[in-house]
């Protein structure tokens, strides 16, 4: 199921992609733009477990991963219609929903300390500890490996941020360099994994 | 705090990981606006990001397909972006699909005299070669020309030099052209145009001094494109016959519009 999805994000999702039982995510989607409940039920088979997965990656707390990804499965179908093809993949932008979304929800309770606790920035424990079992699939595989491709300057600063959902002066407060020097490595890992992953956008 | 335009661009990476502020965040999707060249950066790292997110994937608990579903079905949704929303919106990359820029109304009027192409349809010599015409109905079997075509289709639309014009056709709707003079292309979509019987399809046609090539079908269905149409230079006109289905090498009815470039 997610391999669809993922293959979504490739350059080259070959041509046997046009079957009912393998639709794809724009179809998906433009089926859902006109209110077809079937296309949204498979829809959700697609894209629920990556929504859910990167939110719970963002918030840790169960209950609170499944109201926002709620959420944000809704927002899905209610602006299916705005999705526009010239501005990347469909997955990618029902992910950047979800993740805005979640860094939304950390932001706007980091004045209580709920979370503040469970955030402890040990990066050797980081938020891996949710998704074991997917990170042994394929692309979690590669993912990984293209991550550890980075300096470790640039991983930990986009795990940081990504992952856990902190702003990039947090970064670097965390990791105890200047505010630019997280900027540019941000931006210089997210470039070489890019080339990692040969994401062709 | 003020900015300077180098450190924007080095935002794009905290940007696409929303590790960014609140004004921070707002003052690079203004600078987005005008840099096309951040715009394909960020199209890039977002589909990166979302890798990282699909790395990630974790089944949700079984009871929240039901509460989403019923949700959903409760929702109603947000009208696609229409005619007032597309006055309104202002990334120029949104318009190809959105409807009309602002303005288009203005040009519209100015513009309503359309049939006096079919003369120049009429008068030329017509060489035809059909030289990138790609429609949705095509590509679907061609997925390999449909993924270069997407690619030189971005590449269009959010060149430096892109002009947006959109004008009604004498078959209702609009059709919205996207020029590029530095890429020598244009991209074309229309949308509300009365259904064709299957015996007759829509046809694209670039209108040079030369005469009228065809840049491939657009569906009968009315709503079609984005398509690309190759070697477009300004003078240039792109036009839109009805013909018999399948098409013909040159134009054998008045253009429904006829937009210049």
């Amino acid at each position: 199921m997610r391999r669809t999805a993922i293959q979504q994000l490739r350059p080259d999702p070959g041509p046997a992609e046009d079957t009912d039982r393998d639709p794809d995510l724009a179809g998906l989607l433009a089926r859902v733009a006109r209110g077809d409940h079937a296309a949204f039920e498979l829809l959700y088979g697609e894209l629920s477990g990556p929504v859910y997965g990167v939110v719970r990656q963002v918030l840790r707390d169960p209950a609170q991963s499944e109201e926002i990804a709620q959420e944000v499965l809704l927002e899905i179908w209610r602006t299916a219609t705005r999705f526009d093809p010239a501005k990347g993949s469909p997955a990618a932008w029902a992910l950047t929903i979800a993740h805005r979304r979640a860094v939304d929800r950390v932001r706007s309770e980091s004045a209580s300390s709920r979370r503040e606790e469970k955030a402890a920035p040990d990066l050797s424990e980081a938020p891996d500890d949710v998704a074991e079992a997917v990170a042994a699939t394929l692309d979690g595989q590669r993912v990984r490996r293209c991550l550890d491709g980075l300096t470790e300057l640039q991983r930990e600063s986009i795990k940081l941020a990504y992952y856990g959902g902190y702003s990039y002066p947090q970064v670097a407060r965390l990791l105890g360099v200047a505010l630019g020097t997280v900027k540019t490595r941000i931006r210089d890992g997210l470039i070489r994994m890019r080339d990692c992953l040969e994401v062709d956008w | 705090m003020k900015v300077m335009r180098d450190d924007l661009h080095a935002l794009s990476g905290s940007y696409v990981l929303d590790a960014l502020s609140e004004p921070e965040r707002e003052s690079f999707e203004r600078h987005l606006q005008h840099c096309s060249s951040c715009e394909d950066e960020v199209r890039g790292l977002r589909e990166t990001a979302a890798r990282l997110a699909l790395a990630k994937a974790l089944d949700p608990p079984p009871q929240m397909r039901p509460r989403v579903l019923a949700a959903a079905y409760r929702t109603r949704q947000l009208p696609p972006p229409g005619l007032v929303d597309g006055e309104r919106r202002q990334a120029r990359v949104t318009w190809l699909f959105a409807g009309r820029p602002r303005g288009a109304q203005r040009r519209e009027q100015r513009r309503a005299r359309v049939p006096r192409l079919a003369a120049a349809f009429a008068a030329a010599s017509l060489v035809v070669i059909v030289a990138l015409g790609i429609t949705q109905a095509m590509t679907r079997h061609q997925p390999g020309t449909a993924r270069t075509a997407g690619a030189a289709i971005s590449r269009i639309v959010t060149a430096p030099d892109a002009r947006t014009d959109t004008m009604r056709t004498s078959a209702g709707g609009t059709v919205t052209v996207v020029v590029s003079s530095g890429q020598q292309a244009a991209v074309v979509s229309a949308t509300g145009m009365r259904s064709l019987p299957s015996a007759q399809t829509y046809q694209l046609w670039v209108i040079g001094p030369d005469g009228a090539r065809s840049a491939g079908l657009l569906s009968g269905a009315g709503r079609a494109g984005p398509v690309l149409a190759a070697g477009v230079v300004p003078g240039d006109r792109i036009g839109i016959t009805v013909e018999p289905a399948g098409g013909t090498s040159s134009p054998t009815t008045t253009p429904v519009v006829a937009v210049p470039v």
